[in-house]
């Protein structure tokens, strides 16, 4: 990994300065070194040798939630989240790779049997001390910064994976011919089960069968640490599996997930076997948004009126340009008012390792976001990305609003609210 | 240099995480968004103007260099440190202070960005004018360091017309406040002369901005041409057809093609420009003038002109327009922009030139411009890493520069001198101008420590002033050549000889005016200077001598149905252009038109070694070095005699017409602040008490009853409806009795009023917020002595400009304090604009209570004029600052 051959890339940066609107760590921080022209001109810093490798990288490499926000604005559509990632990749490489990431990238996530074991053990020995698994967890969004030492979490940890309880493989549905495959991602099978119940009630409801996948983590953690090589492994894992059997549509409801699962062709650049063999399954991946926007679900009513915000996870707004379909789907909820939040499309600062290794800013940039939600006196916070609801869950407690966090399968089929 | 100690020292003030020190921390703050380059020794984020004015002194123990930086995101190399220094970085200023849209201003932090400004007053159906382009990342500070403008300064004019007051950090680490909500307090312009002063006089803590009442609707159209020529022609004609839209711009077939492979909003794809138009205000009257430009622009071989059916449309539009800058930087990782200005109907020849230039220097170029203010920004596109290009863009640029100015117009409209541009100073003022200009800089920085070696060029002797040379370029009409100017700089050098002083009389309307000094004054007229320069009414603008009367000015724009919107009060009809610049006077017209500081665009005067120093040009848009236009401004003629000054114009309105109602007065007070943030955009908000004596005499003299006189000046149709809006506005608030009726353009509503209150020994004149206007009649009143003087009854209540109009028989010294102190408390000033002569001997007409920033006005003018040559007594603050 070299960033010397995105040096194009990089060079069209103009330095006009428009990320910095975008940028929710700018924002919070108001320092160069936190917003893409910032990021860039060090990148660009070293291929043109003003700058070297050393830790003091650090911070401008690794504080980027890669929310791709400043892309968005960026006149000339400088692609940051994804420079910043190779220039981790490069920065592993020649400042040096932790032994925790190793840990998690090799050990855990190809194994979600193992990781869903380790996450229950970590929270158990909570008292005594951050032992190196929990530590190497804590990098997961999923888990969230606070897992080896909060309160509630073991109640919260549920005893088997979503996949003891749900065994994988292939179970009827009642639609005429859609064959379904259902991926899931770690932070459903390890935590979220309940969002997860109801988006397989979803997709059984729909789908002529419903199989629910053996497949181990996306890659998208060790993808945004910089870490390619395991990034590769996870998905190479992964496309194998699929392949293996046929469907017409897999579908996920880890927003996360399903942006990653997308961009499996960029992960193999340069690997022209392996890039041909996910291009060719690109475009059966769905977002469970897109897939009940596309089919359409019908409610079940007589339930008491709620009022409803929606956060859009980076992964959907902007990894998959998905904003418009999950506000017409709350709309058109009998009994569900759905009121827009200020900067709803703002990343709520638990991008990737980011929670653990930036608390601070990570806090910054979720209080911002819970103000936002309380302007709207929302009953549900809804939200299409497990590892979001773990951090908004977070912000909810902190700011002591009395707004519940929930995935929006949860209000589709009804599970919420409750009765 | 930057050493360990100072950084200790730094850490100190503001915390170790606040300071970077490291190799990367400066690698990210040796650029902006210009194409200058440069490492800083350090940088740090002070939290507020304690940090701030501890960090200033920090760094002069230190001699260390200070750069105040925003967002960077200027153009001109302005936050660049070229001596390794210290950038303070204002980033953590960014809270909005508070919003008063019934005052019409907000007070903010100078790290708060111009669009979080628009969105906080949006809430309150109020906006801030000035609109650039960068406006999501441009810091307030930014948008004061270099006098941003943006699409809407074609009709509201740039930030300069839109700051109010400062708080400022001065080069020594003191603690400054000037100006403030209440409107042009006495003495210097010193605000004004901070904007555009590019972080080189000193260091913004906070500002307080001037905002106004969001109008109520909206058209825009994308008109399409075959030929830019056409487009440009179309341009010019709209304007001196009378009609001022909000926004003008123009966009080329290079933007055109970028902008629809990028966004795709609907512009042709095979035209040579399109322009973008937009007029707002009230929905009456709108359409006809979008009929009116429709025309205007098919005579103009315009090929098809849309309307833009809803706000959809509208933002689509807009989109192209605003994304235009990136659409272009698509297209090559760099781009040079120049901002150069030229005279409106010059808009043809400078695209012309700049084809020209580019096909010269090999290099794409690609326009997208405020066409309205002939402010060019053609994007010269190369990558910064094969160095040739970058030398190219360079000489294209200046050669830009060049040609704009001449063809009368100016380096840079919006953007900034900084480092880019430094050297091209020299197109456009003299040495001794550029010389004049780096005094008043030292008077503020004497150890030229704030922004240092930037806007003013350098000389080939460090240290040393520049040599004698005229503008490379520009050619200034006028000068010495005039009528009077001659006899006037022989009468400076006799008195200078002689050791006397200079006072100016121009039709000697004023001499009750100042104060009174001990110095020997010799008078100077001005009265022959009455020379027509130059008188350009395509373009909107006049040059003439000082000495021609406001009268004789207004008769001769009138032949082209134009006019200077200025009433000034107590001014006789004889009264001359020259005292207008120097008292920079304004009647409650103000608050709709603006005052001599808004409409000056250039001034010539003979400073105190007898040169004549020239200020600004005549375009409408110039940031081309210090303010000295603003600074002489209001002057009161302490700093030179103005020989010439050249004027903005507009066409004349229909109609002007205004109503009264009477009532009460806190009705009438309610009333105004309901109509200041209304849809109503009156040229004045006025009140007069209604019966003269009172009837029991002597207790309580104060008037009960007044009757509220609005004024409404423009098209007809708009005119009648307003006034017919504002009368059940103002019924609304229990007043009644309405009258309406028309008064005259020239004299306006109030010449009777402030002649009758000139009769009076004292002419007094205070000023707050409006929304506290209540409460400084209380002050008044509470002050014992001054309720019960019969001449009270001679008021004249400015709302809409926050000022009281009063005449009073006697004032003591200690009145006088009082009134000082309660007019302070509440933000305000007060002044005298009329007194006998053994007050002005003994008091201060200026106020009763020394101000601090009169110390600093006291310092610009010692620079400027050392041995005090120039009207003494006429500056605030006489027996404590003057010998
Ligand atoms: C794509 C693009 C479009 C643009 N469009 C426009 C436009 O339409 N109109 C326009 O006018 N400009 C435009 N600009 C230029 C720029 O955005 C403005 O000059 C803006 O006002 C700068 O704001 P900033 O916060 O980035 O200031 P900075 O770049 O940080 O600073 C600008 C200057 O002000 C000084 N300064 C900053 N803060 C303070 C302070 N608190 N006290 C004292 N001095 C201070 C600095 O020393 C410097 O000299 C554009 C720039 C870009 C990149
Ligand atoms: S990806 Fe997000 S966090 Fe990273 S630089 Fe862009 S806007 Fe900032
Ligand atoms: S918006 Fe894009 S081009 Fe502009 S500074 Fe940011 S990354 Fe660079």
């Amino acid at each position: 990994m070299n960033i010397f051959e995105d040096y194009d890339a990089i060079s069209q940066c103009n330095k006009c300065g428009f990320c910095q609107e975008a940028c929710p760590v700018f924002r919070s921080t108001g320092h160069e070194s936190g917003v893409a022209r910032g990021r860039l001109a060090l990148m660009r810093g070293i291929i043109e040798d003003r700058v070297q490798w050393t830790k003091e990288l650090e911070d401008p490499l690794f504080n980027c939630l890669g929310c791709g926000a400043c892309t968005a604005s960026c006149l000339a559509d400088v692609p940051t989240a994804d420079l910043v990632i190779k220039g981790r990749a490069e920065y592993l490489e020649k400042v040096g790779r932790k032994p925790i990431h190793k840990l998690l990238f090799e050990q855990l996530l190809p194994y979600p049997k193992r990781l869903h074991m380790a996450a229950r053990a970590a929270a158990f020995g909570k008292n005594s001390g951050m032992s190196k698994v929990a530590k190497a967890l804590g990098l997961l969004r999923i888990l969230g910064r606070d897992f080896a030492k909060a309160e509630n979490i073991v109640e919260k940890l549920p005893p088997v994976p979503f996949r003891g309880l749900v065994k994988p493989g292939e179970y009827p549905g009642t639609g005429d011919t859609l064959r379904i495959g259902y991926f899931i991602g770690c932070g459903v099978d390890v935590i979220q089960q309940e969002a997860g119940q109801e988006s397989l009630k979803i997709l059984k409801k729909i789908g002529k069968t419903v199989t629910v996948l053996d497949n181990c983590c996306c890659g998208l953690p060790a993808w945004t640490y910089g870490d390619i090589d395991a990034a590769q492994k996870l998905a190479l894992k992964n496309l194998e599996a699929f392949s293996s059997q046929s469907f017409d549509v897999i579908v996920t409801d880890c927003s996360s997930c399903a942006s990653f699962l997308k961009k499996y062709p960029k992960v193999f650049q340069g690997d022209e076997k392996n890039q041909d063999l996910a291009q060719a399954q690109t475009p059966l991946f769905q977002d469970m948004v897109e897939f009940i926007f596309k089919n359409g679900y019908s409610t079940p009513t007589g339930k008491s009126p709620i009022v409803v915000t929606f956060h859009d996870p980076c992964h959907a707004v902007r990894g998959q340009g998905i904003s418009r379909e999950n506000r017409e789907i709350l709309k058109n909820i009998q009994g569900v008012e759905f009121r827009e939040m200020p900067e709803a499309d703002w990343c709520c600062g638990g991008a990737g390792s980011y929670a653990l290794t930036h608390y601070d800013l990570s806090m910054k940039v979720l209080d911002r976001k819970m103000k936002n939600v309380e302007s709207t006196e929302a009953d549900f916070l809804v939200t299409s990305c497990p590892a979001c609801m773990i951090q908004l869950s977070h912000g909810i407690r902190r700011a002591g609003l009395n707004t519940k966090v929930c995935h929006i399968s949860e209000i589709v089929t009804g599970a919420k609210p409750k009765g | 240099m930057v050493n360990e100690n100072f950084i200790r020292e730094l850490e100190k003030i503001v915390g170790k995480s606040n300071v970077s020190v490291t190799n990367t921390g400066i690698e990210l703050y040796s650029y902006d968004a210009s194409l200058v380059k440069g490492n800083p020794g350090v940088v740090v984020f002070p939290a507020n103007t304690q940090e701030v004015s501890q960090l200033v002194k920090a760094a002069n123990k230190e001699g260390i260099d200070i750069v105040p930086r925003g967002f960077g995101t200027n153009l001109s190399g302005g936050t660049i440190s070229i001596t390794h220094g210290l950038v303070i970085c204002l980033s953590r200023f960014n809270k909005i202070l508070g919003i008063h849209p019934e005052s019409r201003y907000a007070v903010v932090q100078p790290g708060v960005t111009n669009l979080e400004v628009q969105q906080a007053l949006a809430k309150v159906g109020a906006f801030y004018a000035p609109d650039p382009a960068s406006q999501k990342v441009a810091t307030l500070g930014g948008n004061a360091g270099e006098n941003s403008g943006g699409p809407l300064c074609l009709k509201y004019g740039v930030t300069s017309n839109h700051i109010l007051g400062m708080e400022i950090v001065m080069a020594d680490g003191e603690i400054l406040r000037i100006g403030g909500p209440a409107l042009d307090p006495p003495g210097f312009d010193l605000r004004g002369l901070m904007v555009g002063s590019e972080g080189a006089m000193a260091i913004t803590t906070e500002l307080t901005l001037r905002t106004l009442p969001k109008t109520q609707s909206v058209i825009t159209m994308l008109a399409v041409y075959d030929d830019i020529q056409a487009a440009a022609l179309s341009v010019s004609k709209i304007i001196s057809a009378g009609i001022l839209p909000n926004t003008l711009e123009m966009m080329d077939a290079l933007v055109i093609e970028a902008v629809e492979a990028s966004i795709s909003c609907g512009y042709p794809l095979d035209a040579a420009a399109v322009l973008i138009i937009e007029v707002e205000g009230m929905i009456v009257g709108l359409k006809e003038q979008a009929e009116q430009i429709k025309e205007i622009c098919m005579t103009n071989q315009c090929r098809d002109i849309k309307i833009a059916k809803n706000q959809e449309e509208r933002n689509l539009l807009w989109k192209g327009r605003k994304g235009a800058f990136g659409a272009i930087a698509r297209l090559a990782p760099n781009y040079l922009v120049n901002d150069a200005t030229v005279p409106r109907t010059s808009l043809p020849k400078a695209l012309e030139q700049i084809k020209i230039i580019a096909q010269k220097y090999e290099c794409r170029v690609g326009n997208v411009f405020h066409a309205g203010d002939g402010n060019m920004h053609p994007l010269l596109l190369f990558d910064s890493r094969n160095e040739g290009e970058l030398e190219q863009v360079h000489k294209a640029g200046w050669d830009i520069m060049k040609a704009c100015v001449d063809l009368g117009g100016t380096i840079s409209g919006e953007h900034g001198i900084g480092r880019e541009k430094q050297e091209a100073m020299k197109m456009i003022f003299s040495g001794d101008d550029l010389n004049t200009q780096q005094t008043v800089k030292f008077a503020f920085d004497p150890e030229n420590i704030l922004n240092p070696n930037k806007v003013i060029p350098l000389s080939k002797s460090p240290g040393r002033p520049l040599e004698s040379f005229e503008p490379t370029i520009l050619k200034r009409l006028g000068g010495a050549s005039c009528k009077g100017v001659v006899q006037a700089m022989a009468a400076i050098k006799n008195a200078k000889d002689a050791g006397k002083s200079v006072i100016v009389v121009g039709a000697d309307t004023f001499s009750h005016y100042g104060n009174i000094c001990k110095q020997d004054v010799t008078p100077v007229s001005t009265l022959s200077m009455t020379d027509i320069i130059e008188y350009d009414s395509d373009n909107q603008f006049i040059t003439l001598g000082a000495g021609m009367s406001l009268h004789g000015l207004q008769e001769i724009l009138g032949k082209n149905n134009q006019w200077l919107p200025l009433r000034p009060p107590f001014f006789g009809n004889k009264a001359s252009m020259g005292s207008l610049v120097a008292m920079g006077i304004s009647g409650p017209e103000r608050m709709f038109y603006g005052a001599p500081r808004d409409f000056l665009l250039g001034l010539q005067y003979i400073d105190s070694q007898g040169r004549i120093i020239s200020t600004g040009g005549k375009v409408v848009k110039n940031v081309a070095g210090y303010d000295m236009t603003r600074l002489l401004t209001g002057s009161n003629g302490s700093l030179g005699i103005i020989t010439e000054a050249t004027w903005r114009l507009l066409t004349r309105p229909e109609l002007c017409k205004a109503l009264s109602m009477t009532g009460n007065l806190d009705d009438c007070f309610g009333a105004v602040l309901e109509l200041m943030n209304a849809n109503l955009f009156p040229a004045f908000v006025t009140a007069v008490p209604v019966n003269n004596i009172p009837e029991d005499n002597g207790t309580d003299q104060f008037p009960k009853l007044w009757k509220m006189v609005v004024g409404f000046e423009g098209m007809a149709n708009v005119v009648e409806h307003q006034v017919e809006q504002c009368s059940l506005l103002l019924g609304k608030h229990k007043l009644k009795e309405l009258e309406t009726w028309d008064y005259p353009l020239i004299d306006g509503c109030f010449k009777d009023i402030f002649n009758k209150i000139a009769m009076a020994p004292y002419t007094l004149k205070l000023a707050t917020a409006t929304g506290k206007m209540l409460d400084l009649i209380n002050v008044i009143n509470s002050i014992d002595g001054i309720k019960a003087q019969a001449r009270m009854s001679d008021w004249l209540l400015d709302f809409g400009c926050g000022r009281i109009f009063s005449a009073l028989d006697s004032l003591d010294k200690d009145q006088w304090a009082s009134l000082t102190h309660g007019a302070i408390s509440l933000d305000g000033h007060v002044h005298l604009e009329k007194a006998p002569d053994d007050f002005r001997r003994e008091q201060d007409v200026f106020g009763g209570v020394l101000r601090p920033e009169w110390a600093m006005m006291h310092k610009i003018k010692k620079a400027l004029d050392p041995h005090s040559l120039f009207a003494p007594g006429r500056m605030p603050g006489k027996k404590e600052y003057e010998v």
